[in-house]
């Protein structure tokens, strides 16, 4: 897989962590188990700040417009649609020997796209 | 909350990174997916480890990598520090990202920190076997050569 489509990938999980640490039931539960959810928020956070800096700055700005616009820059590719606005995807596409060996972006709503195993 | 479970009862790795490592080769992953999943669920280690109890921890995250839950319990003999405190009884779980939130990870969540907090988490430390485990986290364990 693409590295850069790697750390994509890793930065929209890292994303979810740092929100769901921030989401209030989820902060209490986390708690309850005897966990400091605010305090792992700021070292997640500066984690973030590492990774993205790996990230190609071209992909890294349009990941950043893509999440705030969309809530969710990084999608797979399910049964040949593009799993955030689920058009199909062109045939050369899907076809293509060279999936996740590059930096692909869905045609319709241009959002990263990986496939599945 | 019957959800089906991979197990391995005799973890042989030393460290944290290797003991996550090895309870993620359970799932039926690519080596690349298995890669992607470990490096988040260790930053969120690093960030801070996830020890629920004396001797249990609970590496945990939402991935977009999975479509289903997975998880899988795990156990040490000697214990694996974690990295100070000495891990015996590892809970895992990778919850899927969906349109509808966060809600279900918050209910797994919700549902283990209960059963902890009464008696489970002693009862897990001295279970036998990855059934009786799986039965004290009211789990369904899967079918696999780790179970036997
Ligand atoms: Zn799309």
């Amino acid at each position: 897989m693409n590295k850069d489509l790697e750390r994509l990938i890793s930065l929209h999980d890292l994303d979810v962590m740092i929100s769901d640490l921030q989401n209030k039931d989820i902060q209490k539960q986390e708690k309850k188990l005897g966990l400091s959810p605010a305090a792992a928020v700021e070292e997640l956070k500066k984690m973030r700040g590492e990774l993205a800096l790996l990230i190609a700055r071209r992909s890294r700005d349009m990941y950043d417009q893509l999440a705030s616009h969309y809530g969710n820059a990084v999608v797979p590719v399910i049964h040949e649609r593009c799993s955030g606005c689920f058009t199909q995807l062109p045939t050369a596409f899907v076809a293509s020997p060279d999936r996740n060996k590059q930096v692909e972006t869905c045609p319709a709503c241009g959002r990263f796209i990986y496939w599945c195993d | 909350m019957k959800r089906p479970v991979f197990s391995d009862w005799n973890i042989k790795s030393v460290n944290r990174k290797a003991a996550i490592a090895e309870l993620l080769k359970l799932f039926p992953f690519q080596s690349n997916t298995q890669d992607l999943l470990l490096t988040a669920l260790e930053t969120r280690e690093q960030a801070e480890p996830t020890i629920v109890h004396k001797g249990i921890a609970m590496p945990h995250c939402r991935s977009i990598l999975v479509d289903d839950f997975m998880i899988a319990i795990g156990k040490s003999e000697k214990g694996i520090p974690w990295p100070e405190e000495k891990v015996k009884v590892i809970i895992l779980f990778i919850t899927p990202v969906k349109p509808s939130g966060p809600d279900e990870h918050m209910k797994l969540i919700r549902h283990l920190a209960k059963l902890l907090r009464m008696d489970g988490a002693e009862k897990l430390l001295s279970a036998d076997s990855p059934i009786e485990a799986a039965s004290i986290l009211k789990f369904t364990l899967q079918e696999s050569k780790q179970n036997e």
